[in-house]
């Protein structure tokens, strides 16, 4: 009986009926009578299962998601398999006689440094020297993981731990959220026995870490499992920012001193944890005393870490076929540990069936997260901006004056009139803090509509404008105007649907006015469009002030200058230099203008070279320049103590009030 | 030349009065049989526009101070604000005067059929909208990394006389239920949800992404220092012990995060109130592992005498649920 749609089922183990291995099948057939034999019947069977390498088939999911990042910090990793007896297939004989039966399929989660990923070798190299899988083998060549001691020690799940570990999930098929498209309706799921955890840096703060998940073999190997701990060694609580192993070495420190290096006084980082977690097999060993680099560790953690810029660099610039190779090489490198280190550590292999990274970030959890909102109205303040939580950052100093808000949701911001003023208006977004009334229809069922924005515009009681709905009609019109799909569909309504409907109506009406009468009866209808158009005409020109709008004058009149003598004509004759009594005794005959025409202008006469003349010039000039200076240095203008040459910038470089100084000043 | 009483007066006259009683065409019947002056396509983008949909995050909340980070901001839609960025979209393509009358002359229609329009936007799983136009519509804009971290959040909001516990698991068809116009996310780490009436309680709950096992950490104090527990659990009920029943989960010493499941059953066995037997199997050791989608309950308590004015008054209410997960001995 399947569970119902929501609901499942949770089995401890699913033994196969026949586990996996070679058989043979031998039939005789006894008829009760010696002198009648038939040959025996020898089939042989194998039964497969997967066993250095699991069918991408085989896995139907796994959690947390293949390379994604998050805060996975109280969940166990964890992964789904299709087949439910696959955690129990091989019968590898446990140490000791278990019952429930003890799955050979481990999910190990290893941190970086912590273990090595190997790349495909044959399957044969791919247990620890010594121990010896008996075939038949699934596939020729496989990954290994290979770990020290330390992480045995630290990581694995003990023998007990993997009994409960795998256990068999039965769903309703018909519900695709937990079916996952599984064939049967039972699923094997292999849940890890560490929750991982951010890393730490070497100021002890947290930062992302990379974790890979193993699906491991055990076959052979069971011994290796760390022993159970006894009840008093455990304790209910742990150091999140404790390291259980880290093997990237330095490896500048392991070329410059290999000696120190392999004497085992070499670069392991901080292993602060070990020291004092005090487990067996804890090598505490200072990273940067021993070395004498004096360079600090987590230099070498940061070149270590593959960010995904590094992996897509790779696979941009590598050759198309071993993109896949060199991309996968770049994923993993914080799991490659260098060849050196391993061989002078005590290693176990163990083949990988499957394997995914994920990055466990600085993040909370959900609960967190939820419990650490800032909760309230829009338009309201939080109380602090910070964020809650250890991890939150410091906020950032404000760079800017204090926003201005109002009880209504209204907010205030800077506002550029098309005068040029700069005001600040009131702007309230659609997400207000109170309900508000809409519009209402009047007495004929009309509503208020609006052409175009500045008829939403209001001016609030304090005296500044809000422009609310105003900025809410121009989005509106820009979102439409940003379609052309939408342009064509608003056109092609108002053509099709009620254009034609008024064209039609006034069809309709004209037929029927007296107005028309005539002309329609007398079929001249081509001449009514000219009529109407020379009548409108008419009538507009008729009265251009109410129709169009009134006339703009051609000038508009100038400013009456205030000229000392108070005579223009003797003020520009002064100015160039001729007799204005001259000019005006002419004009009587000639005309103003002619007179001017008749008047020679003193033009200054070209001096040929003399020699002395460049360098009187020139002395002239300075001379000139001092007296100007003096003069400007005297005179009182508006930024005085200033140079002449620097002037204040947008002040022109003139420090002195001229004539367009007093025309503005007047005009203030 | 033909004589004819044709002055630009009359003219004028006999335009406004055209316009004035403009009647719009029926443009198409809609899937319910209604007549529909705007064509379908139209419609529907109008009413997308009216819930917000493409309006620039910077004029839905016009300060960042309105939304900082790690906030939860409740609000009313501004049903003037809204009809005025209709309106504004419907003003293009106005030539002239007779095409801005024969809109106003229409407007009122036109306003009527997008309130219609507007609850069909979304229609999640074929959902329908309750029958009735939205009269108050509200929502919520939560900025958090839960969003960004938390793809596909559960947000319910219940209406007025919505009695349920914090953990009740509501289904799907409650009464008080409101109809949901818009849940998306503006941002990475920005979500918007627009309910149609007011809610008494808004329930936000972690995805339910596949089936997760864990554990619940305090921090003693220093905080990178975590004390993993799972609340017992009754293991013939598949059901939380009531109270709740923490069991402290065994750490491997030197090892963080490593757990020893082992010895974790063995206390949740001697815990007499997990009903477990003498030996804890593979599928009860997972079922007190088993992590419900986290519910976070925004709204007043029940049971609360004085009703406070602030309608969304947080409470941190910390409870599991929804799912329910009914346990049976290993068959074998």
């Amino acid at each position: 009986m399947t569970p119902p749609k929501g609901y499942f089922v949770l089995h401890p183990f699913a033994v196969p009926a026949l586990p996996s291995g070679a058989y043979t099948l031998h039939a005789e057939h006894d008829l009760g009578d010696t002198t009648l034999t038939t040959a025996p019947l020898d089939s042989h069977i194998v039964v497969t299962a997967p066993r250095f390498t699991m069918p991408p088939d085989q896995i139907l999911s796994t959690f947390p998601p293949a390379n994604a990042e998050g805060g996975f910090r109280d969940r166990l990793p964890q992964i789904v398999l299709k087949r439910r007896t696959l955690p129990w297939d091989r019968s590898a004989p446990a140490p000791d006689d278990h019952t429930p039966p003890v799955p050979w399929l481990a999910l190990v989660v290893i941190a970086e440094g912590e273990g090595s990923l190997s790349g495909e070798v044959p399957v044969a190299q791919c247990t620890t020297g010594g121990v010896v899988l008996d075939p038949p083998y699934d596939v020729p060549t496989s990954v290994y993981l290979e770990v020290p001691q330390t992480t045995v020690d630290g990581v694995f799940p003990t023998l007990d731990d993997l009994t409960v570990l795998s256990h068999v999930r039965e769903v309703d098929l018909a519900d695709t959220e937990l079916a996952m498209g599984d064939d049967d309706g039972f699923l094997a799921v292999v849940l890890a026995n560490r929750l991982p955890q951010p890393g730490v840096d070497a100021d002890t703060k947290l930062i992302p870490r990379k974790y890979l998940a193993c699906l491991i073999n055990l076959e052979g190997q069971y011994d290796v499992l760390p022993k159970p701990l006894p009840e008093v060694d455990l304790v209910d609580h742990f150091d999140a920012l404790a390291v259980v192993e880290d093997l990237r070495v330095d490896t500048s420190a392991l070329v410059t001193n290999p000696d120190a290096f392999t004497m085992g006084a070499a670069t392991f980082q901080v292993p602060k944890g070990i020291a004092a977690g005090g487990a067996g097999a804890a090598r505490a060993l200072d990273a940067t005393a021993a070395t004498g680099t004096g360079q600090p560790a987590s230099a070498a953690a940061k070149s270590w870490a593959p960010s995904p810029r590094d992996i897509e660099s790779v696979a941009v610039s590598a050759a198309p076929d071993e993109v896949g190779r060199l991309v996968r090489d770049q994923m993993s490198a914080g799991f490659r540990i260098p060849a050196a280190v391993l061989a002078v550590l005590r290693t176990y292999r163990f083949p990988v069936l499957a394997h995914w990274s994920f990055t466990v970030t600085t993040d909370g959890t959900f609960e967190t997260y939820m419990r650490g909102l800032d909760v309230g109205l829009l338009g309201s303040v939080a109380a602090s901006a910070a964020p809650a939580g250890p991890n939150a950052l410091p906020a950032p100093p404000s760079s800017r004056p204090p926003a201005e808000f109002t009880e209504t949701g209204h907010v205030g911001l800077p506002h550029q009139t098309r005068r040029g003023d700069h005001v600040r208006a009131w702007y309230r977004g659609p997400l207000v803090p109170s309900p508000t009334t809409r519009e209402q229809r009047d007495g004929d069922g009309r509503l208020p509509f609006a052409h175009t924005s500045d008829q939403l515009r209001t001016t609030t009681p304090d005296g500044r404008e809000d422009v609310s709905r105003a900025g809410g009609f121009e989005i509106g019109r820009l979102l439409a105007l940003s379609q052309p799909s939408v342009v064509a569909a608003m056109a092609r309504w108002r053509r099709d649907s009620f254009g034609a409907e008024a064209a039609r109506r006034l069809a309709q009406q004209a037929a029927s006015a007296d107005m028309f009468a005539n002309t329609l009866q007398t079929g001249q209808s081509h001449d009514l469009g000219r009529l109407l158009g020379r009548d409108l005409l008419l009538a507009a020109a008729a009265n251009t002030d109410v129709v169009l709008a009134p006339n703009r004058p051609p000038t508009d009149p100038g400013r009456p200058l205030d000229l000392p003598g108070g005579d223009l004509g003797q003020v520009v004759a002064d100015g160039l230099g001729f007799s204005i009594d001259q000019v005006r005794k002419l004009a009587n005959n000639l005309g103003v203008a002619g007179a001017l025409r008749q008047t020679a202008v003193p033009v200054s006469v070209q001096v040929p070279a003399d020699p002395a003349a460049p360098e009187l010039r020139a002395a002239l000039d300075v001379a000139i320049d001092r007296l100007a200076a003096d003069v400007l240095r005297s005179t009182p203008g508006p930024t005085p103590g200033l140079q002449p040459g620097l002037a204040a910038p947008g002040d022109g470089g003139d420090s002195g009030p001229d004539v367009l100084d007093e025309l503005l000043r007047e005009d203030r | 030349m033909i004589e004819v009483n044709l002055t630009a007066t009359a003219v004028f006259a006999n335009a406004i009065d055209l316009v004035k009683t403009f009647q719009a065409p029926v443009a198409e019947t809609d899937e319910l049989g209604n007549d529909r002056i705007i064509p379908l396509e139209l419609r529907r983008w109008l009413a997308r526009l009216r819930l917000l949909e493409g309006v620039p995050f910077a004029y839905l909340a016009a300060d960042s101070e309105l939304l900082p980070p790690e906030s939860i901001r409740f609000f009313y839609v501004d049903r003037r604000y809204t009809d005025a960025l209709v309106e504004g979209a419907l003003s293009v393509g106005t030539a002239n005067t007779s095409d801005r009358a024969e809109m106003e002359q229409l407007y009122p229609q036109i306003r009527d059929e997008i309130d219609e329009e507007e609850r069909y936007v979304r229609m999640p799983g074929g959902e329908l909208p309750p029958d009735r136009v939205s009269e108050t519509v509200t929502g919520m804009l939560l900025r958090s990394r839960a969003v960004s971290g938390w793809p596909g959040l559960h947000v319910r909001a219940y209406g007025a006389g919505f009695q349920a516990a914090d953990d009740a698991i509501v289904p799907d068809d409650d009464p008080h239920r409101l109809y949901m116009l818009r849940l998306e996310r503006l941002a990475p780490a920005v979500l918007l949800a627009l309910f149609d009436g007011i809610p008494a309680a808004v329930h936000i709950e972690e995805p339910r992404h596949g089936i997760q096992f864990g554990v619940r950490f305090d921090s003693l104090g220093d905080p990178s220092t975590l004390q993993p527990w799972i609340p017992a659990r009754d293991g013939t009920t598949g059901l939380d012990v009531q109270p709740l029943d923490r069991v402290s989960v065994p750490c491997r010493p030197g090892s963080p995060g490593v757990l020893d499941m082992r010895r974790m059953d063995e206390r949740l066995r001697n815990d007499l109130k997990t009903k477990m037997g003498t030996e804890v199997d593979a599928g009860e050791n997972a079922l007190q592992l088993l992590r419900f989608p986290y519910r976070q309950v925004f709204g007043n308590p029940p049971g609360q005498g004085v009703p406070d004015p602030d309608p969304f008054r947080p409470t941190p209410t910390l409870r599991i649920a929804d799912l329910e997960v009914a346990f049976q001995r290993g068959v074998q």
